[in-house]
């Protein structure tokens, strides 16, 4: 059985088991906390009160401010991570993929590359000596 | 031989690394206005902090989670949102005092404006943070914090009366004439907060991360933690105890690093100042250090993103870049030529306040099969927990009150 048949064989509480737990990447990088979630219907339309809905994609960013303060983002600023990468649901929720395969990481990599990496020892490994 | 260093490695930077500018601070004020009257909070507060470090290491080292991971978890965005603006302001208090302690220890060693310490102080935290490994930085601080044992032999040198000092601290709730009960009690609870400062729960549950604990190094931690902190707290009762032999008599009220220091020169001259001094500097670097990292933990754990000093800088970028923005913060308000002794003292009280905000979550996960197994706590530290739960509730509620009946304890 794989863990995502095991998975699917566990009750899930999308609220206690999903939002707010940290994502890791397929090295076990951390990538973001569970913002929000997406919902769409068994056909990937509307939701439909009483048909079966699913999972469609982990949100992140922007999603924050709307959780803390209601309402909803436009689709247009979701930052999402497709429900298909995900691997395994834990105390963390494990990726199949590389963070730097997503576009939800472009925040960490604009600081990278436009501060953190341009300040002289910033790719220096502090493990290594 | 090996394994043996690596223990007493771990207990003596636990001592050394007790002591921060808060506990340097609080412990010499109390002691020249309370003598030892107080010396029962110091008890209070290691334990306290034995079994708050505990928990924190053991839940990270089990489930791989640091504390505000968890917080967030379990208290849900807008809690755990209103916990981080709370803990992180406060944390920037303690970051600004530290950063100011190293400027006036060594002001006090060199007599170059203090102002110009901070900034070279706050550009040698930063570059620690962004080099130099995560091991070797708690080793170095922590050891050479040790050199605070200085202000024990400088008590040992004073030859005090014992029996007065015992006397003092057996007196539990009765202030020495001319204190008032409200003063007191408001620096019961400031001294309770410098012993059980919250950073040291992000420092620890992080610090079991970035060190790759695993259940194996549970017993390694209980030991440190449980033999490292008391030794560590009885430095903290010989800086209280200085004060109650050199300037409580003459009723010296301490209000600047020199006056702190002043027992330990009258005891043991130039010799023992300087070994003082030199303690002074590597326990609040190592402090500004913890709360610099601790600042940088608790946003990165709380938004998920990467975090931790085994990464290299760009590999941690945001992290990173939050530990700057508050060392430049910090030095911000430093700049100001506000008090480092007065920024000292509210934080320790803020401290207090914010107690509950960290301790409860711990106690809660701590207990939960889903991150602990079979690590979950047992009944000793359960019954302790309940206890402490009440402690630091109550010290966290009256806090405020205090401070404004008071005026901050000059009443």
């Amino acid at each position: 059985m794989s863990d995502i048949e095991r998975a699917a064989r566990r009750v899930i509480d999308a609220r206690l088991h999903l939002l707010d737990r940290q994502v890791l990447d397929v090295v076990g990088e951390p990538v973001t906390a569970i913002d929000d979630l997406e919902i769409v219907g068994a056909d990937g339309e509307e939701v439909v009160p009483g048909r079966t809905a699913r999972v469609a994609a982990v949100l992140a960013g922007p999603a924050i401010v709307t959780r803390l303060l209601g309402g909803h983002p436009p689709p247009s600023r979701w930052e999402r991570i497709e429900w298909s990468h995900v691997e395994r649901v834990g105390t963390t929720v494990d990726l199949s993929v590389d963070r730097d395969a997503l576009d939800l990481d472009w925040s960490e990599r604009w600081v990278r590359d436009r501060v953190i990496a341009r300040i002289p020892g910033g790719l220096h490994d502090p493990e290594s000596d | 031989m090996k394994r043996l260093l690596g223990v007493a490695l771990g207990i003596l930077t636990a001592i050394g690394g007790f002591v921060d500018i808060g506990d340097l601070v609080t412990n010499a004020v109390v002691g020249s206005r309370f003598g030892l009257s107080l010396v029962w909070v110091v008890v209070v507060g290691v334990v306290g902090i034995c079994l708050f470090a505990e928990m924190s290491g053991r839940v990270a080292a089990v489930s791989g989670r640091a504390t505000f991971e968890i917080i967030r978890e379990r208290l849900g965005p807008r809690m755990a949102g209103a916990n981080l603006v709370a803990s992180f302001a406060i944390n920037l208090l303690t970051l600004t005092a530290e950063v100011g302690g190293i400027a006036l220890a060594l002001h006090l060693a060199s007599s170059v404006e203090p102002r110009l310490w901070i900034v070279v102080a706050a550009a040698a935290v930063w570059l620690v943070l962004w080099r130099v490994k995560f091991s070797i930085m708690e080793n170095v601080a922590g050891l050479l914090g040790l050199l605070l044992v200085g202000f024990g032999v400088a008590l040992f040198l004073l030859g005090p009366d014992w029996g007065d000092l015992l006397a003092q601290a057996a007196s539990i709730g009765q202030p020495p004439g001319g204190q008032s009960m409200g003063s007191y009690w408001f620096y019961a609870v400031a001294l309770f907060g410098a012993a059980m400062t919250p950073y040291e729960v992000f420092f620890f549950s992080s610090g079991a991360v970035e060190e790759k604990w695993t259940a194996k190094d549970l017993s390694q931690n209980r030991l440190n933690v449980l033999t490292g902190f008391p030794l560590g707290g009885l430095l903290s009762v010989a800086i209280a105890a200085c004060a109650a032999v050199v300037l409580m008599p003459q009723s010296i009220e301490v209000s600047s690093l020199s006056q702190i220091v002043l027992p330990v020169a009258q005891a043991g001259g130039t010799l023992l100042l300087a070994v003082v001094i030199l303690g002074i500097v590597a326990a609040t670097f190592g402090a500004a250090l913890e709360t610099a990292l601790s600042s940088g933990y608790t946003v990165a754990q709380y938004l998920g993103w990467s975090w931790g000093k085994f990464r290299r800088p760009a590999k941690a970028a945001r992290f990173h870049l939050t530990m700057i923005v508050a060392l430049l913060i910090a030095v911000g308000i430093l700049m100001t030529s506000v008090d480092p002794i007065a920024v000292t003292e509210m934080s320790v009280v803020f401290s207090a306040v914010a107690l509950p905000l960290t301790y409860v979550p711990i106690l809660v996960v701590a207990n939960d099969p889903e991150y602990m197994g079979e690590h979950v706590s047992g009944k000793v530290a359960n019954a302790l927990g309940s206890v402490y739960l009440v402690i630091v509730l109550v010290a966290a509620l009256a806090a405020i009150p205090l401070m404004i009946a008071t005026g901050a304890g000059s009443a």
